[in-house]
Parts: structure tokens; sequence; C-alpha cells
């Protein structure tokens, strides 16, 4: 759904969006600057039911909402296994870097399910499928997010992550549901763990005590200062990179890619060492790590192509009733009159386009700095 | 009441005793390794019209590693179209692409059903977007096509028992094979493209006894300890552009080379499929 859903512009409205994306700077539609992201409201602890919840809302309206629920399940034991050995599911992915820590502490990526509701499309609907693979392939791309979820080597936490857009989707949902996704998580609290061992599994009662998922600014534990990932879309026009794309932009993009990045953690762990109990400082040596790239399939394919003046038969053209096959004929690309992008995109675009998503200082690190200034209640 | 006619299993579930013998275990052990140059990629063995009642279709099978018990890709494709859009629907002035991918359900070692599941789906996904590139769509207003993807056999060891993670960088691997079939039954079919499309993986791997890891293109996930990413990358190779990259993996943002390093890769491997995919279509011709 979405990338694809019918875009109702003119030829015309096509033609103007494009060249207006394409000036240097880019002139869009809503004013903004080309790296500048809607504005947007954030809160999260808003369902008393879950373990963590977010909303977003854009300034366009969209809205989404993004609930986390835990519950423990136990660790199916299969291979036969003898002692010492792994305790997994079988035939699913592991989280690779299961080597890291003792060993014995290994996360599987069955532990998580990300489910996508959008209003108006079914939920088999490949669109939403996409979109619920891209994020949930972002949590899981460094094997550390599963790990977090091991209790011990019989049970393990399951996770449930329920992401819904609550308003109609007016834009391509992906950096909102990112968005929510991530402060959900970053908000989401598990009981406290009072028994030990191997023994089943025996919480505090006392929420207070619960600790956070991903714990925040503690010196104490600097391995665990990560934080889930976030997805941004970006695309070109021209030779011009724009982020956060609204519906109309997306509709004259001529490759569109969204791109997963996370903190690396390894660096912000050195960081934490110099300036313990500091949080505000930390973002300024922050280092992001790529998890994952997809090429979205830009609208702008299937938009209608105008008809120039020349083969216009209102402007005195003839050829088009006389020769039928002029018609089908490739016409010469005319200025100002749209045509629907064909082929793909060049590599050194594609890498450009990357490069501006990672580069220091640049928009993911903005993201990131804006969502911890988000209350995690 | 429990039932007392039939002489019923145990309550919970057991899990059947699973023997490993030495020379299996010694196989598990060393992982075979790669018995190609890194950069080759395996033959394959390509063939269109192979169903009669599509108007397009294509057979791609991709050698096997060499090792017993390890399967290679079966890949089959069948274009149905271009044919007019039902009265009812909107009108397009593009042809519309509607793309199916299946995993047959004993293709994998575990058994997949009959209904698309969401990784299907995605793969889906993802082929349509590899193809709308490369399609001249607006040559068919007001119809449509369907392509058909049937994933026969997936490219799996069978011998480890262990599950080892591969399934998920395996879909890459099947992501690649759909496209280049799909494209060759595109040809077949007769429908305008701006060029062939063929798909190409490059993944950085790292094996136990090399200190760095290393890019290898057409990775078999069985034969590497890790893979650390993996991208998918389909490529028109006359125009210099891509229609579709997928990358997965953990690297970092500090070094863009390796990234960069491993596109191109996947673009050199795309290459080669894309040769092959050729001299079948001039044989078709000719």
């Amino acid at each position: 759904m979405a990338s694809t859903q019918h875009v109702l512009l003119s030829p015309a409205e096509l033609a103007y969006l494009h060249a207006a994306l394409s000036l240097t700077p880019p002139i869009r539609p809503d004013g903004r600057a080309p790296a500048q992201f809607r504005p947007l409201v954030a809160e999260t602890g808003i369902l008393p039911g879950t373990n963590g919840s977010a909303r977003i809302c854009f300034a366009d309206g969209t809205e989404a909402i993004v609930g986390v629920k835990a519950e423990v399940e136990r660790t199916r034991l299969v291979d036969g296994a003898t002692a010492g050995t792994e305790w997994k599911e079988g035939g699913s992915a592991r989280g690779e870097g299961e080597d890291d820590d003792g060993g014995d502490k290994a996360g599987d990526s069955d532990w998580v399910e990300l489910t996508v509701e959008i209003p108006g499309y079914r939920d088999d609907d490949a669109g939403t499928a996409f979109l619920a693979a891209m994020l949930s392939e972002a949590l899981l791309a460094d094997g550390a997010f599963a790990k977090r979820l091991w209790i011990n080597r019989r049970f393990h936490w399951k996770l449930y992550l329920d992401v819904l857009l609550i308003s109609p989707p007016l834009s391509y949902p992906l950096p909102l549901l990112s968005l929510t996704t991530h402060l959900a998580l970053l908000a989401t609290r598990l009981p406290r763990l009072k028994s030990e061992g191997d023994e089943d599994p025996f919480f505090d009662d006392d929420w207070a005590a619960a600790r956070h998922l991903f714990p925040r600014s503690s010196s104490s534990t600097t391995k665990e200062s990560a934080r889930p990932p976030v997805t941004l879309l970006v695309m070109a026009v021209g030779n011009n990179i724009i982020f956060d794309p609204a519906k109309e932009e997306l509709a004259v993009a001529d490759v569109a890619l969204a791109v997963s990045v996370a903190e690396d953690t390894t660096a912000a762990a050195t960081t934490a060492a110099t300036m313990d109990l500091d949080d505000a400082a930390a973002p300024a040596a922050r280092s992001l790590r790529l998890l994952s790239i997809r090429t979205i399939d830009p609208p702008s394919r299937l938009t209608p192509p105008g008809v120039p003046n020349a083969a216009n038969s209102a402007y005195g053209a003839t050829t088009a009733q006389k020769q039928p096959e002029a018609r089908t004929a490739e016409a010469e690309a005319v200025e100002g009159v749209w045509r629907a992008p064909r082929g793909g995109a060049k590599p050194l675009v594609m890498a450009a386009l990357v490069q501006k998503v990672l580069e220091k200082g640049g928009v993911a690190d903005e993201i990131l700095d804006a969502l911890d200034a988000v209350d995690l209640g | 009441m429990s039932d007392r006619r039939r002489i019923n299993g145990p309550v919970g579930a057991t899990i059947p005793p699973v023997s490993e013998d030495g020379a299996s275990r010694e196989v598990a052990g060393s992982r075979g390794g790669r018995s190609r140059p890194p950069n080759a990629i395996r033959k394959m063995y390509l063939k269109t019209g192979v169903t009669p009642s599509a108007s397009g279709s294509a057979y791609l099978e991709i050698e096997t590693s060499g090792r017993s018990g390890v399967s290679g890709l079966k890949l089959s494709c069948t274009v149905h179209g271009p044919r007019s859009l039902p009265r009812s629907s909107p009108f397009s002035p593009h042809i519309i692409l509607s793309t199916h991918v299946k995993y047959a359900p004993f293709a994998t070692r575990q058994r997949r059903g009959y209904l698309r599941d969401p990784s299907e789906r995605d793969l889906g996904t993802h082929l349509e977007a590899a193809l709308r590139g490369a399609i001249i769509a607006d040559r068919w207003p007001k119809s449509g096509v369907d392509i058909i993807v049937s994933i026969i056999e997936g490219d799996q060891d069978r011998e480890t028992s262990k599950t080892q993670g591969d399934e998920s960088w395996d879909l890459m691997n099947a992501l690649s094979g759909c496209i280049t079939v799909a494209s060759a039954a595109l040809a077949d079919a007769g429908i305008d493209c701006v060029d062939t499309v063929a798909g190409g993986v490059a993944a950085l791997v790292s094996d136990k006894g090399d200190a760095s890891p290393s890019i290898v293109i057409d990775p078999i996930p069985s034969e590497h300890d890790r893979i650390l990413a993996a991208c998918c990358i389909a490529y028109l190779p006359t125009r210099d552009e891509v229609t579709n990259l997928w990358f997965k993996g953990d690297l970092p943002a500090s070094d863009t080379e390796l990234y960069t390093k491993l596109v191109e890769k996947g673009i050199q491997a795309s290459a080669k499929a894309n040769r092959v995919l050729v001299e079948c279509l001039g044989e078709t011709v000719g």
C-alpha cells in the first residue's frame, strides 16, 4: 500500500512540483528546508495496560500509537541438546554475535512479533507486510535486541509490538511508525526479576521497581546504553536530497530509500566513561551504525504523463490522428511536460543518499537528539 | 474424564532423541568453507518458455555447492498478460504489475503452508520494485500483468541439524534468483523493458581462519561462520542503474567505504547473472 497509493495530481502539477524541488535550494510545498522534518507532538506512557506505549502526531494530521506487551514464554529446547548447549526455537533465525557475553545469553528473532495496522488496508496487504518487515528487520539487525529479552536458560520474554496508524495514511507512514516504535521501546519497562538462575521466573510486583528495556544514562551499565533504531525516509529529486517527504513530494521522487540507523553502543560506552551521568553532553560524540536499507517503489512511476503541445491535437497537431504508431513512439522529453521516471537510479545517487543520512551532525543525529528530549514518564 | 479406550501419548511435549555420529559432527564443525573464489557466482541454468499455457515463463536452477545434502535454488516463473483490466477497475495510464512469490510447502527445511506468509509477501514487494523500474509501463495503458514465481527448492543445507540463523540471509539469495528468473520470463512474454534486470547478492562474511571480514559475492550462508551484512541488488547493466537495493546487517557508519564496496560487489554479481540471462535469451531467438 501507501507508497504506491493513488496520487490525485495532474501532469501539470507534477511537472511544477518536480521543477520546484529540483531548484537549488529546493522549494518544498510546505516551506520546509530539505533536511527538515515535519513538526511533531510526542508522548509516552499513554496506555496503562501495556509495558510501554507512545503516540506521535505529525503536523499534517497523521497519528500513530504503538503498544508494547511482554509475555513470559518457555524457551523450547531442540536438537537433543546436552548440558551447555544452546536453547532455542527450531528453524528460526538467530541474532548473531551470541558468543559475545558469557556465551549462553542468546536471543532469537522469534521473540519479537511486530504487527502494523493501517486503516483502509487489509492486514495481509503486501505493503503492510513490507512496512512490518522493514521495522522488525531494523530492530533485529544487530542481534543485541533479542538478547535483552533473555530471562534465563529456560524462559524468555516474548515481546509483541502493535503499531497502529489511527489516522488515514495521508503520507507514506514509515518515518512516523518508526519514530513511534522507537519511543514506545524506550518507554518499555519489564518487571524486576527476583528469582535466580534457571528456576521458574518470579517477579517483583512493584511496578516502580520495574527496569527499562533500554536503560538510560546509567554509568554502571555503559554497555547497555543502546537505543532502538530509527528508520528515515529520504528521496532524491534531480540533484537534491530531501528528507521526510510528504505525499506530494514522494509523487515526483526519482528514487526513495528507507535507511535504518542506530547508535553505536561501543562508541557510546567510551564517551559515557569520560562523562558519567551527563546525558546532555553524550550526543556530541555519537556515532551511528547502518542497519538496513530498502528501496521504496516511488509512486511517481504510476503517475499519468503529460502531453506536449506538439502532440496535442487541440494545438493543431495532426500527427496523432494520421499515424497511430506515432502516438506510441517515444516522444522526446519536453521541458515542463511531466513524464513518469523510467529505469532505476544511478548507484552514485543512492550512495549519496545513504551518505547524507549517515553524516556526522546530520538528520539522524538531530532526530535522535529530539527524541532524547521526550519525557519517558 | 480421561480417554481410557485409546492408548494416548504422554501429555507434555517430548523431544525425540537425535543421535549425532562423529562424521556429521565433524562436517558441521568445519562447515565446509567456500570452494569458489570470492568473486565468482555459482553456475546457473536458465531456460525460457517452459510453461506453454503462460504467455511467458522461465526456469532457473542454481548449482549446489558441491556438498551432499545441500540443495541449490530452483525457481519457476510464469507471466500472464498483458491483459485488459476488468471493466470495474479505474483507468490506469500504465500497466499494473502484480507479483507473487511463493515457497513450495516442501522447499525449505521447515514446511511452509499454502498461504503466503509475511516474508513471502515482502519478497513480492521487493520483486515488484525491481521489475517496475525495468518495464516500460506506459506502453500498455489499461492493462495488467501477473508475475508468479514459485520457489520449488530453497537454497538450504539439510545436513546440519542445527539452525544457524541462515534463513534471513537465504531470503536475499532467493530474491536475487526471483529477479533474474522474472526478468527472463518477462522477455519471453514479449513485454517491453528498458533493459534486462538481474539480481545479485554480496555479503560481508567473517570466517574463523581470517582475521578481518571479507566481501564475497553469491554467498551460501552455511559455508561461512558469520555473515555480518549482505545486500541484494537489481541492476540494469546498459543504463548503469539500480532498480532495487536491499541491504541488511550491521555496519559502522564511519566506514562508508565498506558499504560502497559491498554495493559494488553486488552490482558485479548482478552483471554476471545478467550475462547468463542475455545468453539464454539469445539462444531462444537464434
